[in-house]
């Protein structure tokens, strides 16, 4: 009884661990994406082990760093439970038409209804007993292999995504609370969606505080 | 009947219902349905103060004390600090004011309400119509943002402070009155918020979120990318260099030595390295020998009197030194003897350059004369070569002996074949200014980079064989020395003003890697370490500093390079100073 008591414990995941499980998958998908759509040459990719896969990360100097300060913004944010969602758009640089768009929505389990306040969401000591839905515990494990599901789809997607003439920019997006503290490199926007874009819901994971879905919009081929 | 209306105030249907009689376009319509019931907490005492103020409206609709009292009622109450009574204005006729603002006193909020209690016994506000719109728009707002509930508050005080006045008011007036209000408490009008909250309901965004976007442009990828060629790419990349192996270039000295004395002249040569890993420089009268290896300093030659070092080179075994002096004279050292070997004249004038080609001595003066001396007989001086008519202060032997390269302040650069030394191959006269900066290319034996002075600042590539101008490069600076890299297609230069820098290129695509501001002053004297690896550079400002520019990478053993190279390592790191 102990015993089980003692390894539920080691796998349950504060939503301090949960934000930098998240944090981390967003920081790779971006890096995914960028590679799988070739944002950056290939060449400037190296292969990581993650997940239980070949990660292939950028390892371009200016890249990794524009990444960094992107990450770490994010990561406090996604501390303080201040995302709802992350947007990379994919535009043509020539007519600078949005023409992809990978959406994550981030779903707090611990956040409470619009009508309640919002605020208290960000409080850790109320994230688990006004949890709305339940979260089922979850290994660890469980949790890459939900992930790594993910990543096998955003690669797998490729196929059925339109061809991209390469010459393309992203921009990452974030849905934040009006009350977040906002640094100065991040500015208002447009959701920059995709007119007339057609869309497919990927795979989900969870932790035992965060549900993450991934949504892929793209411009149909005239 | 006024009493069962204002005990139900917090009903946001019938609020709406009312007002929308009376006064249509200030309603926030679409929004009301949002309306919150505000807890009803001192319910009885309202109605009682509201019924009492509206009997005393009538009394004091015109007066200018309903705008006094209000005043005196901040004093009392400290959390009113807003007075906000704006530009109210004066009320018209009372009797149709009264019904009016029966009408709009309901749906009133409790914040106002509380007020309406404690100023009841003081004089008898009538709330217009006007505040019960503007609180209908705060309330609203409450209900979204929880922390403008004191704010509220505060608003109903005001409008409550001005509503004596406004008693009467038409309906145009009291759109002037929300509008007061509104800027005074820097809120956005009942107006805005509906419209805005309309405009997100519609669209399905919440107001609660903002989207932010990071704005700094992403970098640009450095090449343009066909996602074709991508899916079914090689599995090595046949030549492109991955990111993380790109070549990063050291920008700062591994070792400064002090060079006192250095002669500040562009046209000496007075630093050279030896195959033997040794360094002599020439510092005013003297030359000292500096020895990468051990990071020994000895004194080569001691205050020659009554002239300079004007020019050393080491032969090709690094067993001598051929020293130029001021006189003219031309003298060879063994360096591990310490011994001076012989003297050879002939030269009228300071001898400024100099090169070996095995057991041959090319020499250049002050007058462009070059002399050709066989250093193993007597009689040492085999050739005059000339062509140059200014200073020779470039000389050049190209690695397999076959040619030679001279320049000088003649503006001219001169090729000779080393078989018919009696007139020059090719004479180039491109360059505008001295040219002192030669090397010869050594992975392509016929080509020749040379730069010019600070009137020219080119570099120019020639074909030797076919004596064509294949390349340039503008510079933006007096270019002082030349030197190609052994293990790179690069080309390092050192240039004087105005950056006094090393500047390092890519040949043949002549992109310039990096620009090293290396020096206070402008840089004398350039010199590659055997191993190709090091260039020591001598300046102006009496230092000598070595840059490992072209460091080979770990693992791409192409062993170019001489002997002693990770002896030499060593003898860096325990080395010391020149002085």
């Amino acid at each position: 009884m102990s015993a089980e008591k003692e390894k539920s414990k080691t796998h349950k995941l504060s939503l301090k661990g949960s934000s930098k499980i998240v944090a981390e998958f967003f920081e790779y998908s971006i890096n995914t994406i960028l590679f799988q759509r070739g944002v950056y040459p290939a060449e400037d990719f190296t292969a990581v082990k993650k997940y239980g896969l070949n990660m292939l990360v950028s390892s371009d100097d200016q890249v990794k760093a524009y990444i960094k300060k992107i990450m770490s913004q994010l990561n406090k944010w996604m501390l303080g439970g201040k995302i709802s969602k992350l947007v990379v758009v994919i535009t043509n640089k020539d007519t600078g038409e949005h023409v992809e768009r990978w959406q994550f929505d981030v779903q707090i389990f611990g956040k409470n209804s619009k009508s309640k306040s919002s605020r208290r969401s960000g409080d850790k000591e109320n994230a688990a007993p006004d949890a709305t839905e339940p979260a089922p515990e979850k290994t660890e494990q469980e949790i890459q292999n939900e992930i790594q599901s993910i990543f096998r789809q955003i690669t797998a997607s490729v196929t059925f995504l339109p061809m991209l003439d390469g010459n393309c920019t992203f921009n990452v997006l974030v849905y934040a609370d009006a009350d977040s503290d906002v640094p100065i490199e991040w500015g208002d926007s447009d959701a920059k969606e995709i007119k007339n874009g057609e869309k497919v819901q990927l795979r989900s994971f969870s932790t035992s505080n965060h549900r993450v879905d991934t949504l892929v919009s793209y411009r149909l081929g005239e | 009947m006024a009493t069962v209306d204002v005990c139900t105030p917090t009903k946001g249907r019938l609020f709406t219902t009312k007002t929308a009689g009376g006064r249509m376009p200030l309603t926030p319509s679409p929004k009301t349905s949002n309306y919150q019931p505000t807890p009803p907490s001192i319910h009885s005492t309202p109605t009682f103060a509201q019924a009492l103020s509206r009997s005393g409206v009538r009394k004091s609709a015109k007066s200018n004390i309903a705008r006094d009292s209000p005043r005196r009622l901040e004093l009392g109450l400290s959390d009113w600090t807003l007075t906000g009574t704006g530009t109210p204005s004066k009320p018209r006729s009372t009797q149709a004011g009264v019904s009016t603002a029966t009408q709009s006193s309901r749906p009133r909020p409790k914040s106002s309400v509380r007020i309406a209690y404690n100023a009841a016994d003081r004089f008898i506000p009538n709330r217009s119509a006007s505040e019960a719109i503007s609180n209908a728009g705060t309330a609203k707002l409450d209900t979204t943002t929880p922390k403008r509930r004191p704010r509220s508050a505060q608003d109903g005080s005001a409008v409550l402070s001005s509503s004596a006045a406004t008693a009467g008011l038409s309906l145009n007036d009291r759109t002037a009155d929300d509008e007061d209000d509104d800027k005074n408490y820097s809120k956005p009008s009942p107006n805005t918020v509906a419209y805005e909250s309309s405009i997100a309901n519609a669209c399905g965004v919440s107001l609660n979120t903002r989207i932010l976007a990071f704005k700094p442009a992403p970098p640009e990828s450095s090449k343009p990318i066909d996602l074709r060629s991508q899916y079914n790419r090689p599995l090595k990349p046949a030549n492109a260099l991955s990111a993380q192996l790109r070549r990063r270039i050291l920008t700062s000295p591994e070792r400064v030595l002090d060079a006192p004395n250095i002669v500040d002249d562009y046209y000496l040569n007075l630093l050279d390295w030896s195959c033997n890993n040794q360094v002599a420089i020439g510092l005013g009268q003297s030359v000292y020998v500096w020895s990468a290896d051990s990071g020994t300093v000895s004194p080569l030659i001691e205050d020659i009197p009554e002239t300079y070092i004007s020019s050393l080179k080491w032969s090709g075994d690094g067993a001598y030194v051929s020293v130029g002096l001021g006189s003219g004279e031309v003298q060879i050292w063994d360096v591990e003897e310490g011994t001076k070997l012989r003297s050879m004249f002939g030269h009228d004038s300071r001898v400024s350059a100099m090169s070996w080609n095995k057991h041959t001595l090319t020499t250049g003066s002050r007058t462009g004369a070059l002399h050709s001396h066989d250093v193993r007989i007597a009689q040492h001086h085999t050739n005059t070569l000339t062509a140059h008519t200014g200073e020779v202060c470039g000389l050049e032997w190209r690695q397999d002996g076959a040619q030679l390269a001279s320049g000088g302040n003649d503006n001219l650069v001169c090729i000779w074949d080393s078989r018919a030394l009696n007139t020059p191959k090719f004479q180039k006269t491109n360059h505008n200014a001295a040219v002192k900066a030669l090397a010869w290319c050594p992975w392509q034996l016929n080509l020749l980079a040379t730069g010019g002075g600070s009137h020219d600042r080119h570099i120019h590539f020639w074909n030797s064989t076919s004596g064509a101008r294949v390349n340039s490069i503008d510079t933006g600076s007096q270019v002082t020395s030349l030197r190609w890299s052994t293990q790179y297609k690069e080309l390092a230069s050192t240039s004087g003003f105005p950056d006094n820098s090393i500047s390092i290129w890519s040949y043949p695509s002549l992109v310039k890697n990096i620009e090293i501001p290396a020096h206070e002053s402008r840089v004398l004297h350039s010199c590659l370490s055997p191993d190709g690896q090091t260039l020591a550079t001598a300046a102006a400002d009496e230092s000598l500093k070595f840059w490992k520019v072209f460091e080979k990478k770990a693992g791409s053993g192409s062993s170019s390079a001489a002997a002693g190279v990770s002896k030499k390592v060593d003898g860096m790191a325990a080395a010391r100073t020149i002085r």
